[in-house]
Protein backbone atom coordinates (compact mmCIF):
# COMPACT_ATOMS: atom_id res chain seq x y z
CA UNK A 1 0.00 0.00 0.00
CA UNK A 2 1.29 3.42 -0.73
CA UNK A 3 0.17 6.78 0.49
CA UNK A 4 -3.39 7.58 1.22
CA UNK A 5 -5.07 10.53 -0.37
CA UNK A 6 -8.24 12.37 0.40
CA UNK A 7 -9.91 13.63 -2.68
CA UNK A 8 -12.97 15.75 -3.07
CA UNK A 9 -14.63 16.59 -6.32
CA UNK A 10 -17.78 18.41 -7.15
CA UNK A 11 -20.11 16.09 -8.96
CA UNK A 12 -21.32 16.47 -12.45
CA UNK A 13 -24.96 17.34 -12.57
CA UNK A 14 -25.73 14.40 -14.79
CA UNK A 15 -24.31 10.91 -15.00
CA UNK A 16 -24.66 8.39 -17.76
CA UNK A 17 -24.06 4.71 -18.15
CA UNK A 18 -25.82 1.67 -19.45
CA UNK A 19 -27.27 -0.65 -16.85
CA UNK A 20 -26.42 -4.31 -17.17
CA UNK A 21 -28.75 -7.20 -16.38
CA UNK A 22 -28.80 -8.02 -12.68
CA UNK A 23 -27.38 -11.51 -13.03
CA UNK A 24 -24.70 -10.84 -15.63
CA UNK A 25 -21.10 -11.05 -14.36
CA UNK A 26 -19.77 -7.69 -13.29
CA UNK A 27 -17.14 -6.45 -15.72
CA UNK A 28 -14.03 -5.25 -13.92
CA UNK A 29 -12.32 -2.49 -15.89
CA UNK A 30 -8.56 -2.30 -15.89
CA UNK A 31 -7.03 0.46 -13.75
CA UNK A 32 -7.28 3.75 -15.61
CA UNK A 33 -5.64 7.08 -15.18
CA UNK A 34 -8.24 9.57 -14.08
CA UNK A 35 -6.00 12.59 -13.99
CA UNK A 36 -7.20 15.13 -16.49
CA UNK A 37 -10.70 13.68 -16.66
CA UNK A 38 -11.79 14.75 -13.20
CA UNK A 39 -10.58 17.86 -11.46
CA UNK A 40 -9.80 16.40 -8.04
CA UNK A 41 -9.32 18.66 -5.07
CA UNK A 42 -6.82 17.23 -2.59
CA UNK A 43 -8.03 19.26 0.35
CA UNK A 44 -11.37 18.74 2.05
CA UNK A 45 -11.82 22.36 3.10
CA UNK A 46 -11.10 23.57 -0.42
CA UNK A 47 -13.60 21.01 -1.67
CA UNK A 48 -16.20 22.32 0.74
CA UNK A 49 -15.63 25.88 -0.38
CA UNK A 50 -15.99 24.84 -4.01
CA UNK A 51 -19.17 22.89 -3.20
CA UNK A 52 -20.63 25.89 -1.43
CA UNK A 53 -19.66 28.23 -4.24
CA UNK A 54 -21.08 26.04 -6.98
CA UNK A 55 -24.05 24.68 -5.02
CA UNK A 56 -23.03 21.14 -5.87
CA UNK A 57 -22.57 18.10 -3.62
CA UNK A 58 -19.17 16.59 -2.95
CA UNK A 59 -17.80 13.16 -3.79
CA UNK A 60 -15.15 12.58 -1.12
CA UNK A 61 -12.81 9.67 -1.76
CA UNK A 62 -10.23 8.01 0.48
CA UNK A 63 -7.93 5.72 -1.45
CA UNK A 64 -4.57 4.01 -1.36
CA UNK A 65 -2.63 4.97 -4.46
CA UNK A 66 -1.54 2.06 -6.62
CA UNK B 1 -5.33 10.64 6.62
CA UNK B 2 -3.18 13.42 8.05
CA UNK B 3 -5.44 15.95 9.76
CA UNK B 4 -8.65 14.20 8.69
CA UNK B 5 -11.62 14.68 11.00
CA UNK B 6 -12.21 11.19 12.39
CA UNK B 7 -15.51 12.17 13.98
CA UNK B 8 -16.82 13.00 10.54
CA UNK B 9 -15.14 10.36 8.42
CA UNK B 10 -15.81 7.10 10.18
CA UNK B 11 -15.38 4.05 7.99
CA UNK B 12 -13.57 0.72 7.74
CA UNK B 13 -9.99 1.93 7.91
CA UNK B 14 -8.71 -1.46 6.71
CA UNK B 15 -10.18 -0.66 3.29
CA UNK B 16 -8.09 0.62 0.40
CA UNK B 17 -10.98 2.70 -1.01
CA UNK B 18 -14.01 4.40 0.50
CA UNK B 19 -16.16 7.35 -0.49
CA UNK B 20 -18.84 9.69 0.79
CA UNK B 21 -21.42 11.84 -0.96
CA UNK B 22 -21.86 14.99 1.08
CA UNK B 23 -22.88 18.59 1.09
CA UNK B 24 -20.78 21.58 2.09
CA UNK B 25 -22.13 21.42 5.65
CA UNK B 26 -20.56 18.00 6.38
CA UNK B 27 -23.88 16.23 5.86
CA UNK B 28 -23.59 12.76 4.39
CA UNK B 29 -26.10 11.67 1.76
CA UNK B 30 -24.71 8.19 1.35
CA UNK B 31 -21.55 6.12 1.79
CA UNK B 32 -20.14 4.18 -1.12
CA UNK B 33 -17.56 1.44 -0.60
CA UNK B 34 -16.86 -1.67 1.38
CA UNK B 35 -15.84 -5.20 0.55
CA UNK B 36 -16.26 -8.83 1.48
CA UNK B 37 -13.43 -11.18 2.43
CA UNK B 38 -12.89 -12.47 -1.09
CA UNK B 39 -12.32 -9.33 -3.15
CA UNK B 40 -11.35 -5.72 -2.38
CA UNK B 41 -13.62 -4.59 -5.20
CA UNK B 42 -16.52 -6.96 -4.49
CA UNK B 43 -18.99 -4.08 -4.10
CA UNK B 44 -17.38 -1.43 -6.28
CA UNK B 45 -18.82 -1.22 -9.77
CA UNK B 46 -20.01 1.31 -12.29
CA UNK B 47 -23.74 0.65 -11.91
CA UNK B 48 -23.95 1.03 -8.16
CA UNK B 49 -21.65 4.05 -8.18
CA UNK B 50 -23.85 5.76 -10.75
CA UNK B 51 -26.90 4.90 -8.66
CA UNK B 52 -25.29 6.46 -5.61
CA UNK B 53 -24.39 9.56 -7.63
CA UNK B 54 -27.89 9.96 -9.03
CA UNK B 55 -29.45 9.48 -5.63
CA UNK B 56 -27.11 11.96 -3.98
CA UNK B 57 -27.82 14.54 -6.67
CA UNK B 58 -31.55 14.05 -6.17
CA UNK B 59 -31.22 14.41 -2.40
CA UNK B 60 -29.08 17.48 -2.84
CA UNK B 61 -31.78 19.15 -4.87
CA UNK B 62 -34.40 18.52 -2.19
CA UNK B 63 -34.69 21.26 0.41
CA UNK B 64 -36.06 18.83 2.96
CA UNK B 65 -33.65 16.04 2.11
CA UNK B 66 -33.69 13.32 4.76
CA UNK B 67 -30.08 13.89 5.63
CA UNK B 68 -28.35 14.29 8.92
CA UNK B 69 -27.94 17.71 10.43
CA UNK B 70 -24.40 18.96 10.72
CA UNK B 71 -23.01 18.08 14.11
CA UNK B 72 -21.13 21.03 15.62
CA UNK B 73 -18.91 18.59 17.49
CA UNK B 74 -17.57 17.45 14.15
CA UNK B 75 -15.59 20.65 13.88
CA UNK B 76 -12.70 20.51 14.44
CA UNK B 77 -13.06 16.86 15.53
CA UNK B 78 -10.50 14.24 16.45
CA UNK B 79 -7.60 13.66 14.08
CA UNK B 80 -5.36 10.61 13.57
CA UNK B 81 -2.43 12.53 15.04
CA UNK B 82 -4.25 12.63 18.40
CA UNK B 83 -4.28 8.84 18.79
CA UNK B 84 -1.58 8.34 21.46
CA UNK B 85 0.27 5.52 19.69
CA UNK B 86 0.35 7.31 16.32
CA UNK B 87 3.38 9.46 17.22
CA UNK B 88 5.56 6.39 17.88
CA UNK B 89 4.32 4.69 14.72
CA UNK B 90 5.01 7.67 12.51
CA UNK B 91 8.40 8.41 14.08
CA UNK B 92 9.76 5.25 12.44
CA UNK B 93 8.67 6.34 8.97
CA UNK B 94 10.44 8.45 6.41
CA UNK B 95 7.17 9.11 4.66
CA UNK B 96 4.87 10.85 7.13
CA UNK B 97 1.65 10.03 5.31
CA UNK B 98 -0.85 8.41 7.66
CA UNK B 99 -2.61 5.59 5.80
CA UNK B 100 -6.22 4.67 6.44
CA UNK B 101 -5.21 1.41 8.12
CA UNK B 102 -2.78 3.30 10.37
CA UNK B 103 -5.79 4.85 12.09
CA UNK B 104 -7.18 1.47 13.04
CA UNK B 105 -3.77 -0.01 13.89
CA UNK B 106 -2.94 2.92 16.17
CA UNK B 107 -6.36 2.75 17.82
CA UNK B 108 -6.06 -1.00 18.50
CA UNK B 109 -2.50 -0.55 19.80
CA UNK B 110 -3.71 2.15 22.16
CA UNK B 111 -6.42 -0.18 23.45
CA UNK B 112 -3.85 -2.94 23.82
CA UNK B 113 -1.58 -0.65 25.85
CA UNK B 114 -4.53 0.07 28.10
CA UNK B 115 -5.33 -3.63 28.48
CA UNK B 116 -8.69 -3.15 26.78
CA UNK B 117 -8.01 -4.86 23.45
CA UNK B 118 -10.26 -7.75 22.46
CA UNK B 119 -9.60 -9.83 19.36
CA UNK B 120 -13.06 -9.28 17.95
CA UNK B 121 -12.35 -5.56 17.73
CA UNK B 122 -10.59 -6.24 14.45
CA UNK B 123 -13.94 -7.24 12.91
CA UNK B 124 -15.29 -3.77 12.28
CA UNK B 125 -17.88 -2.74 9.68
CA UNK B 126 -19.50 -6.16 9.18
CA UNK B 127 -21.21 -6.74 5.87
CA UNK B 128 -24.92 -7.59 5.58
CA UNK B 129 -23.81 -11.09 4.49
CA UNK B 130 -22.72 -11.67 8.10
CA UNK B 131 -26.44 -11.91 8.86
CA UNK B 132 -27.24 -13.89 5.72
CA UNK B 133 -28.30 -10.82 3.74
CA UNK B 134 -26.41 -11.28 0.49
CA UNK B 135 -27.05 -8.11 -1.49
CA UNK B 136 -26.68 -7.53 -5.21
CA UNK B 137 -23.34 -5.80 -5.81
CA UNK B 138 -24.96 -3.52 -8.38
CA UNK B 139 -28.29 -2.73 -6.76
CA UNK B 140 -26.97 -2.76 -3.26
CA UNK B 141 -30.17 -2.76 -1.23
CA UNK B 142 -31.63 -5.69 -3.20
CA UNK B 143 -31.36 -9.12 -1.57
CA UNK B 144 -29.72 -11.43 -4.07
CA UNK B 145 -29.79 -14.52 -1.88
CA UNK B 146 -30.24 -15.48 1.74
CA UNK B 147 -27.63 -17.41 3.69
CA UNK B 148 -28.61 -20.93 4.73
CA UNK B 149 -29.50 -21.23 8.44
CA UNK B 150 -28.79 -17.51 8.86
CA UNK B 151 -30.64 -14.86 10.90
CA UNK B 152 -32.03 -13.57 7.58
CA UNK B 153 -33.55 -16.95 6.75
CA UNK B 154 -35.06 -17.27 10.20
CA UNK B 155 -36.57 -13.80 9.85
CA UNK B 156 -38.22 -14.77 6.56
CA UNK B 157 -36.26 -12.47 4.29
CA UNK B 158 -36.51 -13.45 0.64
CA UNK B 159 -34.45 -12.90 -2.49
CA UNK B 160 -35.75 -9.80 -4.26
CA UNK B 161 -36.60 -7.95 -1.04
CA UNK B 162 -35.29 -4.41 -0.93
CA UNK B 163 -33.72 -3.23 2.31
CA UNK B 164 -35.25 0.14 3.07
CA UNK B 165 -34.26 0.84 6.67
CA UNK B 166 -31.79 -0.69 9.09
CA UNK B 167 -32.31 0.05 12.79
CA UNK B 168 -34.68 2.83 11.78
CA UNK B 169 -32.25 4.54 9.41
CA UNK B 170 -32.67 4.84 5.67
CA UNK B 171 -30.05 2.96 3.66
CA UNK B 172 -29.09 3.33 0.03
CA UNK B 173 -25.86 1.40 -0.38
CA UNK B 174 -23.82 -1.51 0.91
CA UNK B 175 -21.67 1.09 2.69
CA UNK B 176 -24.70 2.57 4.46
CA UNK B 177 -25.78 -0.84 5.75
CA UNK B 178 -22.27 -1.75 6.87
CA UNK B 179 -21.91 1.55 8.71
CA UNK B 180 -25.07 0.93 10.73
CA UNK B 181 -24.16 -2.70 11.43
CA UNK B 182 -20.85 -1.48 12.82
CA UNK B 183 -22.68 0.45 15.51
CA UNK B 184 -24.71 -2.56 16.69
CA UNK B 185 -23.88 -4.63 19.79
CA UNK B 186 -22.20 -8.04 19.80
CA UNK B 187 -25.57 -9.71 20.30
CA UNK B 188 -29.21 -8.69 20.42
CA UNK B 189 -31.85 -7.96 17.81
CA UNK B 190 -32.02 -5.81 14.71
CA UNK B 191 -35.09 -4.24 13.14
CA UNK B 192 -35.19 -3.92 9.38
CA UNK B 193 -37.78 -2.57 7.02
CA UNK B 194 -37.81 -4.31 3.67
CA UNK B 195 -39.87 -3.54 0.60
CA UNK B 196 -41.57 -6.60 -0.91
CA UNK B 197 -43.99 -6.34 -3.81
CA UNK B 198 -44.10 -2.59 -3.26
CA UNK B 199 -45.10 -2.88 0.40
CA UNK B 200 -43.04 -2.07 3.45
CA UNK B 201 -42.52 -5.07 5.72
CA UNK B 202 -40.95 -4.86 9.19
CA UNK B 203 -38.58 -7.70 10.00
CA UNK B 204 -36.58 -8.53 13.12
CA UNK B 205 -33.29 -10.40 12.98
CA UNK B 206 -31.43 -12.05 15.83
CA UNK B 207 -27.79 -11.05 16.21
CA UNK B 208 -26.11 -14.26 17.32
CA UNK B 209 -22.89 -14.25 19.35
CA UNK B 210 -19.88 -13.66 17.09
CA UNK B 211 -21.99 -12.36 14.22
CA UNK B 212 -19.41 -9.70 13.31
CA UNK B 213 -16.72 -12.30 12.63
CA UNK B 214 -15.90 -13.52 9.13
CA UNK B 215 -14.05 -16.62 7.98
CA UNK B 216 -11.13 -14.99 6.18
CA UNK B 217 -10.10 -11.62 7.61
CA UNK B 218 -6.52 -12.04 6.34
CA UNK B 219 -6.90 -8.95 4.13
CA UNK B 220 -7.22 -6.74 7.21
CA UNK B 221 -4.01 -4.83 7.76
CA UNK B 222 -4.90 -4.26 11.42
CA UNK B 223 -5.00 -7.98 12.14
CA UNK B 224 -1.36 -8.04 13.23
CA UNK B 225 -2.18 -6.00 16.32
CA UNK B 226 -4.43 -8.63 17.91
CA UNK B 227 -2.05 -11.60 17.87
CA UNK B 228 1.43 -12.92 17.04
CA UNK B 229 2.71 -13.57 13.54
CA UNK B 230 5.00 -16.24 12.13
CA UNK B 231 7.87 -13.85 11.37
CA UNK B 232 8.28 -14.94 7.78
CA UNK B 233 7.11 -14.29 4.25
CA UNK B 234 6.48 -16.89 1.60
CA UNK B 235 4.72 -17.93 -1.57
CA UNK B 236 2.55 -20.83 -2.61
CA UNK B 237 4.31 -23.61 -4.47
CA UNK B 238 3.38 -23.94 -8.12
CA UNK B 239 2.06 -27.15 -9.64
CA UNK B 240 5.44 -28.56 -10.67
CA UNK B 241 6.97 -27.84 -7.28
CA UNK B 242 4.06 -29.57 -5.59
CA UNK B 243 4.42 -32.60 -7.87
CA UNK B 244 8.10 -32.86 -7.06
CA UNK B 245 7.36 -32.89 -3.33
CA UNK B 246 4.21 -35.02 -3.77
CA UNK B 247 1.99 -32.39 -2.15
CA UNK B 248 -1.64 -32.27 -3.31
CA UNK B 249 -3.14 -28.99 -4.50
CA UNK B 250 -5.57 -28.69 -1.58
CA UNK B 251 -2.83 -28.84 1.03
CA UNK B 252 -0.67 -26.15 2.59
CA UNK B 253 2.61 -25.65 0.74
CA UNK B 254 4.27 -22.29 1.33
CA UNK B 255 7.89 -21.72 0.41
CA UNK B 256 9.66 -19.40 2.85
CA UNK B 257 11.17 -16.47 0.96
CA UNK B 258 12.07 -14.10 3.80
CA UNK B 259 12.43 -14.32 7.56
CA UNK B 260 12.26 -11.33 9.88
CA UNK B 261 11.26 -12.91 13.19
CA UNK B 262 13.97 -13.96 15.66
CA UNK B 263 11.46 -16.52 16.98
CA UNK B 264 11.20 -17.99 13.47
CA UNK B 265 14.97 -18.42 13.17
CA UNK B 266 15.11 -19.79 16.70
CA UNK B 267 12.57 -22.43 15.65
CA UNK B 268 15.07 -23.54 13.01
CA UNK B 269 13.07 -22.42 9.99
CA UNK B 270 15.16 -21.31 7.00
CA UNK B 271 14.56 -19.50 3.72
CA UNK B 272 13.70 -22.16 1.13
CA UNK B 273 11.86 -24.42 3.57
CA UNK B 274 8.31 -25.39 2.61
CA UNK B 275 5.72 -25.10 5.38
CA UNK B 276 3.21 -27.95 5.13
CA UNK B 277 1.57 -27.67 8.55
CA UNK B 278 1.32 -24.86 11.08
CA UNK B 279 -0.39 -25.39 14.41
CA UNK B 280 -2.39 -28.25 12.88
CA UNK B 281 -3.48 -26.19 9.87
CA UNK B 282 -2.84 -28.09 6.63
CA UNK B 283 -5.32 -26.60 4.16
CA UNK B 284 -4.03 -24.70 1.15
CA UNK B 285 -3.67 -21.01 1.96
CA UNK B 286 -1.65 -17.96 1.09
CA UNK B 287 0.86 -16.28 3.37
CA UNK B 288 -1.62 -13.74 4.74
CA UNK B 289 -4.05 -16.51 5.61
CA UNK B 290 -1.23 -18.39 7.30
CA UNK B 291 -0.41 -15.37 9.47
CA UNK B 292 -4.08 -14.84 10.29
CA UNK B 293 -4.29 -18.18 12.09
CA UNK B 294 -1.98 -17.40 15.04
CA UNK B 295 -3.11 -13.77 15.06
CA UNK B 296 -6.67 -14.91 15.69
CA UNK B 297 -6.12 -18.09 17.70
CA UNK B 298 -2.83 -17.86 19.60
CA UNK B 299 -1.40 -15.58 22.25
CA UNK B 300 1.98 -13.93 22.65
CA UNK B 301 4.32 -16.45 24.32
CA UNK B 302 2.45 -19.50 22.97
CA UNK B 303 4.35 -22.36 21.34
CA UNK B 304 3.01 -24.02 18.21
CA UNK B 305 4.13 -27.03 16.12
CA UNK B 306 5.29 -26.42 12.54
CA UNK B 307 6.07 -29.07 9.94
CA UNK B 308 8.41 -28.18 7.12
CA UNK B 309 9.83 -29.90 4.07
CA UNK B 310 13.52 -29.26 3.47
CA UNK B 311 14.63 -31.07 0.36
CA UNK B 312 13.44 -34.63 0.79
CA UNK B 313 13.28 -34.40 4.54
CA UNK B 314 10.24 -33.65 6.72
CA UNK B 315 11.06 -31.78 9.91
CA UNK B 316 8.85 -31.05 12.91
CA UNK B 317 9.84 -27.90 14.77
CA UNK B 318 8.29 -25.77 17.48
CA UNK B 319 7.90 -22.01 17.27
CA UNK B 320 7.53 -19.91 20.40
CA UNK B 321 6.10 -16.44 19.83
CA UNK B 322 7.61 -13.44 21.63
CA UNK B 323 6.12 -12.88 25.07
CA UNK B 324 5.08 -9.33 24.29
CA UNK B 325 4.04 -7.62 21.07
CA UNK B 326 6.41 -5.13 19.45
CA UNK B 327 5.68 -1.46 20.00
Amino acid sequence: MSRTALIAATMLTATTGALIGADAPIPKPAPQKIDGLVRWVYDYEQGRQLARKTGRPMFVVFRCER
Amino acid sequence: MNGVNLDLFQFEYDLTWMSFFMDADHRIYTRYGGRDDSDPESHLNRESLLDAMRLSLALHKMDDAPRRRANPKREPGRTPEQIPTMTTMMAKRKNKCIHCHDVKVATLKHLRNQGRLERDMVFTYPTPANLGLVVDARRQTRIKSVGKDSPATEAGIQPGDLIDQVAGRQVRTFGDVSSILNSLPASGRLNLTVRRDGRETPVTLDLPAGWKRTTDPSWRESLHVVGPNCGLWGRKLNGKERQRLKLSSDKLALKVTFIWGPHTRKAGIRVGDVIVSLDGQTRNMNIKQLHAHPMLHRDWGDTIPVTIRRGNRTLDVRMTFPRTPPN
